[in-house]
């Protein structure tokens, strides 16, 4: 398989060791960091995971033009093809684009119904069924309410899709007792797993802050290649 | 010879195709006393506009399409180049955008940010140009300059701030007030030539300050003094200016400009802000290639005295000759000079030197970096480079990209034969992705670009300016071949029919490259083929790239590695190597997965949200991909990437299924392999009798 390197050294392996079962369709996952640490590049990374195994995404922009999110996606795959040796790179970049969808919402237009109605459209038009994932970047946790949270998670469950988010904090954000930082904290009942991302200027690296009702979440710290977001090669 | 380089302005008008952008040329050039009379637009209700457009350009074609027009304002030397604004003809806006150093992004008040603004914006990103934003039209109904700042902030991601807010909107918009100065400035007399400066009208006195904060707020970032100056309450104008024109240089700041050039209102406020905001030729690095160091960068000085470096960035047919604009960028030129054409290496003699104005050119007899004129009688192409002979160096080549559709044309009569060679011989010099050939089994005449509308253009300037009727076949892909993995050979050329036989074998194998359209690579050891004969097998394999074996269109991406073979001293030669070569390649080609390649376009549609099942239906229906969706209120656009061969007719598609509210706008993307069944059907149409030729 073209992709089977690729894959190999996705995040998303180790973490579904230590995640029992992953994040699961119908599932709110949380990647927190601060700025410029490389959340997209995470999320993409997720996303392209699913799509080399010819699933689909929808890649849901709240702050970024399409244009944008596109580069991202352009950029990790090619790093990733290129340090994969890909047989036949156009045609797995066609079928990776093929199974990806980037929806974005300007001027603050987002909202969970149009979220679902978007859906409805690429169903009924695009024939883009089942969404493996939906990635939602630039929410603004800040103002969200644990009811929106809900319904976001109401429809990642219609829709038996895995739903993973990002979210910005601040140095100084408060911490709840298990270590989860503002403002993903006060709404954390409806998020199954919560991942961390920090920069320490040679890797970035990755905790699990919650892992579904797991009590012991397993300390899993990984680290990844700043550009890539591949696991490190030692 | 400009010597103060601080007084030079080389400028840019770019703008979506209605927002505007000629009127407002019109009133500069007005204004700046280039022209005597503002034109007299026809159809005062505004629905006149559209077609002005088109009459300024045919009548006053030199005033308005120029390559470069010179004006002055307030002791300033302002250099306003033309950057055409369809997609089409991306190569030519992208050649206009590196040679200059800043630009105002015109935007309709009522329209605000369309597509094109942001192909635009996209391009004027990749050449660094430092940018003004003028929110033009504000006389028109539902114009909301707001509406427009807040677009440049969201869609374009352009740290925009209103450096003025409007005096009354729509009908009833009468001038701006400065949020820098805090004054009125209102447009008088039957041109709005005479300028009155008043106090700011009550009623808009604490909107004006709300939004000094703001704009205070925004550019405080560029200056600490300014940020001081702003706690201890002393701020003055110089500090403003002083802090929105490094902002704007360092590209992180986009000051907004609110008028109406039709309605003659504002247009001198933004001049002085072109003089203001917008850096000087020295201010900008410039870099260069130095073919004598192995293709290294070097920075240009903008010293006069240095050695000359120019560049050719466009080329225009006058009454009296081939009229070359040329940006120097370091030393000087003067009449009489001996300069080096970098791309032939032949020496030129500078005959005659000139400035363009808006009607008339003048002749001078020198001029130093950062300036840009015209060379008069000088043969060469769009985008070579001039030298003094004391250096080798060329200006960073723009990529060109190869064309993607070809039209066959055949002339009308015999008077337009000739005229068609005329014609083509011109449009090819002018613009790298427009070629031309005569094909060798018809013997007609193919010229190819970057698109259907741009090779109508073309077609349509020949009728007009070289009186060359031609008459058009259908527009046709150009499709390549490339191979998708890599493929063994050993292949033995052998003849023996009498006289002196033919023999050669050769080993190897061939695989895709990745950049590039060919690579040979000799691996032969140990003289099993002699030396003389490798440049024959290479000969071979290369003569079957011009046509691929499964449609017989150009094979691109194609490496060879050659590492075996065996000769015979008698019967060997270089046509037996030749033959060997392609022999091999007919062998070899099936086995290494070729696949057919089409050009794929980037298409965003735009409209009404009602539309969008419309919109991707068309896209859909015509083999695209749909990239992405962009909601915003009431609006939504459409970005996909769909092959050109279904793109043919896609207009009128387009309009019938929106009800004329959506627009379109499309450029080459990439080449990408086609699906299974379209590449049995090219094959059927194209690829029949391939296999036995020899």
């Amino acid at each position: 398989m073209y992709a089977k390197e690729l894959n190999e050294r996705s995040p998303m392996r180790l973490f579904e060791q230590s995640i029992h079962g992953g994040l699961g369709p119908g599932n709110i996952g949380v990647v927190v960091a601060r700025k410029g640490v490389g959340k997209t590049a995470f999320l993409v990374g997720v996303a392209l995971d699913d799509l080399m195994r010819g699933r689909r995404v929808l890649h849901v922009a709240l702050e970024q033009p399409v244009e944008k999110v596109r580069e991202h996606y352009d950029e990790i795959f090619t790093d990733l093809a290129r340090t994969a040796h890909l047989e036949d790179i156009a045609t797995a970049r066609l079928e990776m684009e093929r199974h990806r969808n980037i929806h974005t919402y300007v001027n603050h237009t987002f909202s969970v119904e149009r979220l679902r109605e978007a859906v409805g459209f690429l169903r009924a038009h695009v024939h883009f069924e089942p969404i493996a994932a939906i990635i939602i970047e630039g929410y603004p946790f800040e103002s969200a309410s644990p009811a929106e949270l809900e319904a976001l998670r109401e429809m990642a469950r219609e829709q038996k899709a895995e739903l993973w988010m990002s979210a910005v904090t601040h140095r100084d954000a408060p911490r709840n007792e298990r270590g989860i930082p503002e403002p993903v904290a006060r709404v954390e009942g409806a998020v199954s797993v919560i991942v961390s991302m920090a920069h320490d200027g040679k890797a970035v690296h990755v905790r699990l802050l919650k892992d579904h009702e797991n009590p012991d979440v397993s300390e899993l710290s990984i680290a990844l290649d700043p550009t890539t977001m591949l696991l490190k090669q030692e | 010879m400009i010597t103060d380089l601080q007084r030079v302005r080389n400028i840019g008008i770019s703008a979506h195709i209605d927002s505007g952008k000629t009127t407002l040329t019109e009133r500069i050039l007005y204004y700046t006393k280039r022209i005597r009379v503002a034109h007299d637009v026809k159809g005062k209700d505004g629905v006149g506009a559209k077609m002005d457009f088109m009459d300024l350009e045919r009548e006053r074609g030199i005033t308005i399409q120029s390559a470069a027009t010179h004006c002055e304002w307030q002791s300033h030397h302002i250099n306003i180049i033309d950057t055409p604004g369809h997609v089409d003809f991306t190569i030519e806006v992208e050649r206009s955008l590196r040679v200059l150093d800043g630009a105002i992004l015109v935007l309709c008040a009522v329209a605000g940010v369309q597509s094109q603004s942001m192909t635009v914006d996209r391009q004027m990103r990749r050449y660094n140009v430092p940018r003004l934003a003028f929110v033009n039209k504000a006389d028109r109904s539902g114009a909301n300059p707001y509406r427009v700042t807040e677009q440049l902030r969201e869609k374009l991601r352009l740290n925009a701030v209103l450096m003025q807010i409007p005096i009354g909107l729509e009908a009833s918009f009468e001038g701006c007030i400065d949020l820098a100065t805090m004054k009125a400035h209102y447009f008088d007399g039957d041109n709005g030539e005479i300028r009155r400066v008043e106090e700011i009208p009550d009623a808009l006195k604490a909107e004006a300050e709300a939004r000094r904060h703001e704009m205070l707020d925004a550019i405080s970032l560029f200056s600490d003094e300014l940020t001081e100056a702003i706690l201890d309450e002393r701020v003055t104008e110089d500090l403003i200016h002083a802090a929105v024109r490094k902002g704007t240089i360092a590209l992180q700041l986009v000051p907004v400009f609110i008028g109406s050039a039709y309605k003659n209102k504002a247009v001198q406020l933004l001049l002085d802000a072109v003089t203001r905001y917008l850096p000087a030729p020295n201010e900008v690095t410039n870099e260069a290639i130095d073919l004598e160091k192995g293709d290294t960068k070097v920075t240009l000085t903008s010293d006069p005295k240095a050695d000359m470096v120019a560049l050719a960035f466009k080329l225009e047919e006058g009454r009296f000759g081939q009229l070359t604009y040329i940006r120097i960028y370091q030393g000087s030129v003067r009449k009489g000079d001996e300069i080096v054409n970098g791309r032939t290496g032949r020496g030129v003699k500078v005959g005659r030197l000139v400035r363009m104005h808006a009607d008339e050119m003048e002749d001078i007899s020198d001029a130093g970096a950062g300036d840009i004129v015209a060379l008069f009688g000088i043969d060469c192409a769009s985008g070579d480079t001039f030298t003094s002979n004391r250096i080798r160096v060329a200006m960073t080549s723009i990529h060109v990209p190869d064309p993607v559709i070809h039209l066959r044309v055949k002339p009308k009569d015999k008077k337009a034969q000739g005229n068609l060679s005329k014609a083509l011989g011109r449009f090819t010099k002018e613009d790298p992705t427009f070629h031309a050939r005569v094909d060798e089994e018809s013997g007609e005449t193919i010229i190819s670009g970057m698109g259907e509308l741009h090779l109508d253009v073309y077609v349509e300037r020949m009728k007009r300016e070289y009186n060359a009727e031609v008459e058009t076949g259908a527009p046709q892909v150009a499709y390549r071949e490339a191979i998708s993995r890599k493929a063994e050979f050993n292949y033995t050329h052998k003849k023996q029919t009498g006289g002196a036989g033919q023999y050669g074998r050769v080993g190897g194998y061939v695989e895709p490259l990745e950049v590039g359209d060919f690579e040979f690579v000799n691996e032969v050891y140990g003289g099993s083929i002699p030396n003389e004969f490798i440049t024959s097998v290479e000969k071979g394999f290369r003569a079957c790239l011009k046509k691929g074996r499964m449609i017989g269109f150009p094979v691109t991406g194609f490496r060879v590695v050659l590492n075996d073979g065996a000769a015979h001293s008698v019967d060997s030669s270089d046509n037996a190597f030749q033959a060997a070569g392609r022999g091999a390649f007919r062998d070899v080609y099936h086995r290494a997965k070729p696949q057919i390649l089409e050009p794929i376009m980037k298409v965003s549609i735009e409209g009404p949200t009602e539309f969008q099942g419309a919109f991707v239906r068309t896209v859909m229906q015509r083999r695209g991909i749909i990239v992405g969706t962009t909601e915003t209120e009431g609006f939504v656009r459409v970005d996909s990437e769909v092959p050109l061969g279904e793109m043919f007719g896609y207009s009128t598609d387009l309009r019938s299924s929106s009800q004329g509210k959506a627009e379109y706008t499309m450029e080459f993307a990439k080449y990408a392999p086609v699906p299974a069944e379209v590449s049995k059907d090219l094959i059927e149409k194209y690829g029949t009798g391939l296999d036995e030729e020899e």
